[in-house]
C-alpha cells in the first residue's frame, strides 16, 4: 500500500497531461464538429465535398499516424509546431471529424415536419435551427457523443509518439523503474474512475433530455 | 437530373482522390522509408545492409537533415537531449517524478563543462532518430547501443560504456550455453540491439520454441513473462537485467556463461554535427582522465 502511495505523485502528473489533452481536444473539437457538420450538409457542392474529404482523411487514418506526421512530418511543408501544440491539433482536427458526423446524423434524422412546422409559425432558419431543431439534435446526439469521450479519455495515451508523459507511460515508467506490474494497475483504476464518473454524467444528461419520456 | 448529378459527383470524387494519391506521394518521398517505425525486422535489415556507410549528409538515404549546429545550439544557450524516460538505470524517472541516471548525471557534467545548458526531453524510443534528424533533440543518450544500423542514420562518439547482451534465466534452469536455448521460449524486447545480436545466431533462433523469439515492448514484460514461466529465458542488456534481478532477488535468477555478445554504448548526433561530437568525446576524454567518470560509474552500478 505505501508502494502505490510513493508512486502517486509521479502518477499524477501523467494524469494532468491527460486532462490537458482531454478538455482541450473536447473544448475545441465540439464546437469545430458543429462547424464541420453543417458543412457537410451544405447544398453547396465545393463545401461539401471538401468537408467530406476532410473526414475520411482524419477518419480514415489512425490517429497515431497523425500524430507523428503532424508533429514530424509538418515542418517540411514549413509548419514547425511545438509538441504540446502538434498534439493538441491533431486530437482536436481528428476528433472534430467524428463529431460532425456524429451530429451530422442528429441533424439528418429530425424529421422533415419539424421544418416544417417552423416555416409556418414563420421563424427564420436561424432561428428555427437554434430554437427548434438544435436542442432536439443535442438529445439524440448524448449517447454517441459520450461514446467519443469516453473513448477520448482513453486515446490521449497515444500522445506518448511525440514524447509526452501522460498517465499510462507515466505507469510504463514506474513498472520498468521498480520491475513491478503495481503502477500499470493503478493507473488502470485511474482511468476506471475517470470514465465511471463521465458515464455518470452522460445518464444524468441523458436522464435531463428525455423529457418526452 | 439525378443521373446526372450522381455522374459528376464521380468525377469529383477521382479528381479528389487523384490530388490525395500525388499529395502523399510527394509527402512519403519527404518524409522517407529510414522512419523506426517500430517493426523488429527492420532492426535486422539496418543491420544486414551494415556497410560501415560514412557519414555523408548529401547522399539521399531518406528525409534532409534539419537542426541546429553547434553555433546555434552555443548561441540558443541550451542544447535538448532525448532520452526514453522508462530506461532505468540509464535515464528515466525517480518516484518524484525526476529524471536520473547514469547517463542524466554524465551529461550534466559533460554540458556544465561544455558551458550549455543542458535540456532534458522524453521521447518515444521508436522514433529517437526522426527526434534527433528533425532537429527536435539535438543528441540521442540513453543507453543507445552502437550498431552498423544506426550508424547509417546517426554519428557515434567513442563508446563510453559497455554492455553484453546476456541470456537470464530462472535459477535451476542449467542454461549455460547458446545453444542450451535450442527448444526453449526465448522473450526480447522489440527494436533492442538484443534482437541484432540474437538474430547473428541465425541457426539456434530457429530452434527456439516457435521458431523465433517473443517480443515484448519494454524489457520488464519480457523479465515478468519469465518470471511466471511463460517464457524460458530473456536476452537483454546486461546493464538493465542486473537492475532489474537486483530489486526482485538475485538468487531467484540464474545468468549464463555463455552471452550474445559484447556492445557498446555511444551517444548519437546528427551527421552535420560532427564538431558538436568531438567536443562532446573530448570532455569525457577529460573526464575518464581525471576520474569524474569513475565517479558517476560508482554512484550507478
Amino acid at each position: 500500500m505505501s508502494y502505490i502511495l510513493s508512486i502517486l505523485p509521479a502518477l499524477t502528473s501523467g494524469l494532468k497531461i491527460t486532462f490537458e489533452v482531454f478538455i482541450v481536444t473536447l473544448v475545441f473539437s465540439i464546437p469545430l464538429g458543429l462547424i464541420v457538420a453543417i458543412g457537410r450538409i451544405s447544398k453547396i457542392n465545393i463545401i461539401n465535398r471538401t468537408v467530406q474529404l476532410y473526414i475520411l482523411i482524419m477518419r480514415g487514418t489512425p490517429l497515431l499516424l497523425q500524430l507523428v506526421v503532424v508533429f514530424f512530418g509538418f515542418p517540411f511543408i514549413g509548419i514547425v509546431l511545438e509538441r504540446n501544440t502538434s498534439a493538441l491539433l491533431t486530437f482536436v482536427l481528428n476528433y472534430a471529424a467524428y463529431f460532425a458526423e456524429i451530429f451530422r446524423g442528429g441533424i439528418e434524422s429530425i424529421d422533415v415536419g419539424q421544418y416544417e412546422g417552423a416555416a409556418v409559425l414563420g421563424l427564420s432558419k436561424i432561428r428555427t435551427f437554434r430554437r427548434i431543431i438544435l436542442p432536439q439534435v443535442i438529445k439524440r446526439v448524448l449517447p454517441p457523443v459520450g461514446n467519443e469521450v469516453i473513448t477520448l479519455v482513453k486515446d490521449t495515451s497515444l500522445v506518448y509518439i511525440v514524447g509526452l508523459g501522460e498517465l499510462l507511460r507515466a505507469g510504463e515508467i514506474a513498472s520498468n523503474r521498480d520491475a513491478s506490474l503495481t503502477p500499470l494497475l493503478v493507473v488502470g483504476v485511474y482511468y476506471l474512475i475517470i470514465i465511471g464518473v463521465f458515464t455518470e454524467i452522460f445518464k444524468r444528461l441523458e436522464k435531463r433530455h428525455s423529457y418526452y419520456q | 437530373m439525378k443521373t446526372f448529378q450522381n455522374k459528376r459527383g464521380l468525377r469529383g470524387i477521382c479528381i479528389l482522390l487523384a490530388l490525395l494519391l500525388i499529395t502523399s506521394m510527394a509527402m512519403s518521398a519527404c518524409i522517407g522509408k529510414k522512419e523506426d517505425t517500430g517493426a523488429p525486422s527492420k532492426g535486422i535489415a539496418d543491420d544486414g545492409e551494415g556497410t560501415g556507410a560514412t557519414s555523408d549528409p548529401d547522399e539521399d538515404k531518406g528525409p534532409k537533415i534539419t537542426g541546429p549546429t553547434l553555433d546555434e545550439i552555443k548561441e540558443r544557450g541550451y542544447i535538448i537531449m532525448g532520452l526514453d524516460d522508462t530506461f532505468a538505470p540509464m535515464g528515466f524517472r525517480d518516484k518524484q517524478n525526476n529524471l536520473v541516471g547514469f547517463d542524466v548525471d554524465l551529461a550534466k557534467e559533460v554540458f556544465k563543462r561544455a558551458g550549455i545548458e543542458l535540456k532534458l526531453q522524453p521521447i518515444d524510443w521508436t522514433m529517437k532518430e526522426t527526434e534527433l534528424n528533425t532537429g527536435k533533440i539535438d543528441v540521442i543518450w540513453n543507453g543507445y547501443t552502437i550498431t552498423p544500423g544506426r550508424k547509417e542514420q546517426v554519428d557515434f562518439t567513442k563508446p563510453y560504456l559497455s554492455n553484453k547482451q546476456i541470456i537470464v534465466t530462472m535459477a535451476g534452469s542449467g542454461v549455460e550455453k547458446r545453444e542450451d536455448l535450442i527448444g526453449k521460449k526465448v522473450a526480447i524486447q522489440s527494436e533492442s540491439s538484443a534482437i541484432d545480436a540474437v538474430m547473428a545466431y541465425p541457426d539456434i533462433v530457429e530452434q527456439f520454441d516457435g521458431g523465433e523469439p517473443v517480443l515484448f515492448a519494454t524489457n520488464d514484460k519480457a523479465l515478468i513473462d519469465l518470471e511466471v514461466g511463460r517464457s524460458d529465458a530473456v536476452v537483454g542488456d546486461e546493464v538493465y537485467v542486473k537492475y532489474y534481478i537486483k530489486q526482485k532477488g538475485e538468487s531467484k535468477y540464474k545468468i549464463a556463461e555463455e552471452d550474445f555478445g559484447d556492445e557498446e554504448y555511444g551517444i548519437g548526433f546528427r551527421k552535420t554535427n560532427g564538431d558538436l561530437l568531438k567536443l562532446v568525446d573530448d570532455i569525457i576524454d577529460e573526464m575518464r582522465a581525471d576520474g569524474s567518470y569513475d565517479e558517476v560509474c560508482s554512484r550507478w552500478f
